[in-house]
This record gives C-alpha cells, sequence and structure tokens, in this order.
C-alpha cells in the first residue's frame, strides 16, 4: 500500500553524516533528494535506495529510506530485483558514471528495455573519485589524471545518448549548480511512470577537472524550460543530447508523453492470466501423462 | 533564485517573521555541516569559525523565534523550508577541505552579502506596512553581520606570500 504523509526534507535526511569532501556536487544531490522526496510524501519505509560503489554510492545510508549500498556496478539488477518482489516499493538507484556505465554499462539496455518502474540517478563527475582520480567512461578526451599523465586517448561514453538510445522513456540532466532546478527534475522523474534516468553533473572538487566544477556550471547551464523546450520528441532529445561534454543543458530531455506499461504490471498481468489457466495442484500430473 | 512560491505582495508581518526564521535555521544547519566537514578533514581552524557562524544564526533565530511567539502564540506557519535555497546559508560548493580561517570568513561573509542583497530585492515587493518594517531592520541586521565578520577577517595576521595554487598536486580540482 502506498501513503502519502506530510513529511519534510529533514525526515529523510539520517544520522550519518557524510564524508565527502567539502564542497563535493554531491552534498547537493542529497539534499535536492531529500527535497524531492518530501514533495513526494512516501515515508521513508516506503523506499528503497539502491547503490553500486563509489563516492555517490554512499548516498543510501544517508538517507532514512531503505538503503543497499551493494557491490560495483550491479545497483541495476538488484534495485530490479527488489522492485519486482515488491512493486509498491518506490525505488531508487544511484551511482557514478564509472558504475553506472563501465563495470554497470551492461545492465542499463536491460533496465530500459524493460521499462521497471524505478528511477535512476548517476552523478557524473566525469572520474574515479573514490579511488583518487582515474579516468572514467565519461572523462573528455585529452583529460589529464595521476594514472593518464599523457591524457586520454578516448571519446567519452554520452550517457544521455545511451539510455535515449536503449529507448528510454524519460531522461534528464541537471547539476546542484542549480538547487531548485534539479530537485523538481528529481522529483519528476520519480513520479515518473516507468524507468527514468537522470544524469547529474555533479563534480568532484579533488579530482575533477577545474573546467567541470560548480562555479563553470552555474556560468554555462542553459535550463531547456527558459527556452521553451518540447521534451516529448525523441528524435529532438537525441540531437540536445550530443551536446554532452560541450554544452550543459538541465532539464527533461525526453518525457514520453504515452509511457509503455511497466515490466511488473505486465508480470503481474501475466502471473494472473496463467493463475487463471492454472491446473488445480491434484491434477497437475495430468499434464505429464501420455494418452 | 533563492525563495519559490511566496508572494511579497500579500506576505505578513507573522510570514515575514517566519521566513526570517527559516533563513536563520537554514543558514545555522548549513554552518554546522561545515563545522562537521572541517572536523572530519582535519580542518579545525575553519571548524571552529564555523561552529561561532552557526551559534551566531541560532541566536539570531532565538531571537525571531520569541518575537514570533510573542505576537502570534502558536499559530500555524504558511512559509516553509520547502520555499527556501540558501539565502544565507553558504553553497555546499563554499567549502573545502585545509580551507584557511580566511577562506572560511569570507565564506560567511559572502552569505551574510547575499542575505542582504535578498532583503533589499524583496523590499520593494512587500506592501504590509509591518513586514516592509520589519523587512527593512533585518536588511540593516545583515550589515551588521557582515560587519562582524569583517572584523573577525582584520585579526587574521596577513596570507603568505604565493598562491594556493602552487602546493595544489596536478591534476587536482579547484
Amino acid at each position: 500500500m502506498q501513503t502519502s504523509v506530510a513529511l519534510e526534507a529533514k525526515d529523510y535526511r539520517s544520522d550519518l553524516k557524510p564524508i565527502w569532501c567539502p564542497g563535493c556536487g554531491d552534498f547537493g544531490v542529497v539534499s535536492a533528494l531529500y527535497r524531492a522526496l518530501a514533495n513526494i510524501g512516501r515515508p521513508p519505509h516506503e523506499i528503497a535506495l539502491v547503490s553500486g560503489i563509489g563516492c555517490s554510492s554512499r548516498i543510501p545510508g544517508y538517507t532514512t529510506a531503505y538503503g543497499f549500498n551493494s557491490v560495483h556496478g550491479r545497483a541495476l539488477p538488484i534495485a530490479q530485483g527488489i522492485k519486482l518482489a515488491n512493486p509498491d516499493l518506490l525505488v531508487l538507484v544511484a551511482g557514478g558514471d564509472g558504475d553506472g556505465f563501465s563495470i554497470g554499462g551492461g545492465h542499463v539496455p536491460h533496465v530500459i528495455r524493460r521499462n521497471i518502474d524505478l528511477t535512476y540517478i548517476v552523478m557524473d563527475n566525469q572520474i574515479y573519485g573514490l579511488t583518487k582520480g582515474q579516468l572514467s567512461p565519461t572523462s573528455p578526451r585529452g583529460a589529464h589524471t595521476v594514472t593518464s599523465p599523457d591524457g586520454s586517448l578516448e571519446d567519452p561514453v554520452n550517457p544521455l545518448l545511451y539510455v535515449l538510445g536503449y529507448g528510454a522513456h524519460f531522461v534528464a540532466q541537471s547539476t546542484p549548480a542549480d538547487m531548485p532546478g534539479l530537485t523538481a527534475v528529481l522529483e519528476e522523474a520519480i513520479r515518473f511512470p516507468g524507468f527514468s534516468f537522470v544524469n547529474v553533473q555533479s563534480p568532484c572538487v579533488t579530482f575533477g577537472q577545474p573546467e567541470q566544477q560548480l562555479k563553470a556550471h552555474k556560468a554555462g547551464m542553459k535550463s531547456l524550460a527558459s527556452i521553451g523546450y518540447d521534451s516529448s520528441d525523441r528524435v529532438r532529445a537525441m540531437d540536445l543530447a550530443q551536446t554532452y561534454g560541450k554544452e550543459l543543458y538541465t532539464g527533461v530531455f525526453y518525457r514520453n508523453p504515452n509511457p509503455p506499461p511497466t515490466y511488473e504490471s505486465l508480470v503481474r498481468q501475466r502471473q494472473r492470466h496463467l493463475q487463471a489457466k492454472a491446473l488445480p495442484r491434484e491434477r497437475i500430473l495430468d499434464l505429464f501423462v501420455q494418452h | 533564485m533563492s525563495v519559490q512560491g511566496i508572494d511579497f505582495s500579500t506576505l505578513t508581518l507573522r510570514d515575514a517573521l517566519d521566513l526570517a526564521i527559516l533563513i536563520e535555521d537554514e543558514a545555522q544547519e548549513r554552518y554546522q555541516e561545515f563545522a562537521h566537514q572541517m572536523e572530519l578533514h582535519h580542518t579545525p581552524e575553519a571548524a571552529a569559525f564555523f561552529r561561532f557562524m552557526a551559534s551566531n544564526e541560532a541566536k539570531h533565530g532565538a531571537q525571531l523565534s520569541e518575537r514570533r511567539t510573542q505576537l502570534f502564540g502558536a499559530a500555524p506557519r504558511t512559509v516553509t523550508r520547502a520555499m527556501l535555497w540558501d539565502v544565507e546559508a553558504p553553497d555546499y560548493d563554499r567549502a573545502r577541505a585545509f580551507m584557511t580561517p580566511r577562506e572560511a570568513m569570507q565564506a560567511a561573509l559572502q552569505s551574510e552579502q547575499k542575505a542582504h542583497a535578498f532583503f533589499v530585492a524583496a523590499l520593494p515587493q512587500v506592501t504590509d506596512p509591518e513586514a516592509k518594517a520589519l523587512f527593512a531592520e533585518l536588511r540593516e541586521e545583515e550589515v551588521e553581520h557582515q560587519e562582524l565578520v569583517t572584523k573577525e577577517l582584520a585579526k587574521l595576521p596577513p596570507e603568505p606570500a604565493g598562491s594556493p595554487d602552487d602546493f595544489a598536486d596536478e591534476p587536482t580540482g579547484q
């Protein structure tokens, strides 16, 4: 049973204090998440927040929701299992760009094509921060790190194009440089009936590139709402997604106006159908009797 | 934007007091968070300063709450924390591990300036005379708060020569 009560952001904040580096973008993300959840009003015990491994994956511990800080790259399959076992839970997934698009990349197409009703929040900082600064799948070409002193030779993964290409029905991007916008996008994504994806440009102040810090975001971000953008066109969204890494557009890139049924609703429908056709237990062996 | 869903033209004195209290609460919480972050990241002087700021914000909030109780008792609030966005609270991005006391004070000074700018911008929109008088008072108080922080800054020894960037290992972020 889903309940909606009057809750405040502080009701979602656990007593555990974050150990992130001061100035980390993830402080803004978790703060926006508290607010978004308060606006939605689902009590913490009806929420499951699953993460992988990385700085951003510590986030479940900082909320009062049921948290599962799982293994590297495997938050999505675990979250899908949770949702299928208990479809009434509000299921959120959080992690970094490495967790999501390197080791965890193989799970992304399947959660999208199933359209399971969960929200995947990627805190994209273009670096492996927890392990002290190695290139990640979204690091720009030419990025220098301690382990790549001569610069990256690879083009980055484009998370927005990736998920749009696999058919996600809700794709958005934001940054903690715009807290009201980030909160609104998270709330809209969580409310969306089906799989939703939010790429949050959340900089690493210790190992990230200087031009990717919040100061740069504040100067360069462009709100899609302010340019009258229509988020119902997938092709337009894919075109816009190609600005990833060059421009910082914030807001909803794509929202399917007619989302298809979720996987768990189809599973329940199938279960009911099979149960209607099922033989009584005492007659099951009849299926194996040769006439 | 620093507030959402507030129509200043219809703001009553009670709403204005509630808004002011919530602004102080928000700032107090943020300074407490910063103090904890600094302690965790072995930056004790900045931590001590942020604790000082948190206690100042708590004091201001308590004074405003006392006034609110005297005037309006336990009347419910219509203004909520969900409407505020770091009006006086320093942005999360202002904190850094190993920040100097000077940098901590500069962050606080910027926050007081931000709060002052908020009241300056809001004042022309407020029509209720009592709410207007309160906002004018709060605007002036923010000037006093800036002076308080500036006095603390003046007590600091001069900065050493050179830029902190000279000591940063490449390719760390700013």
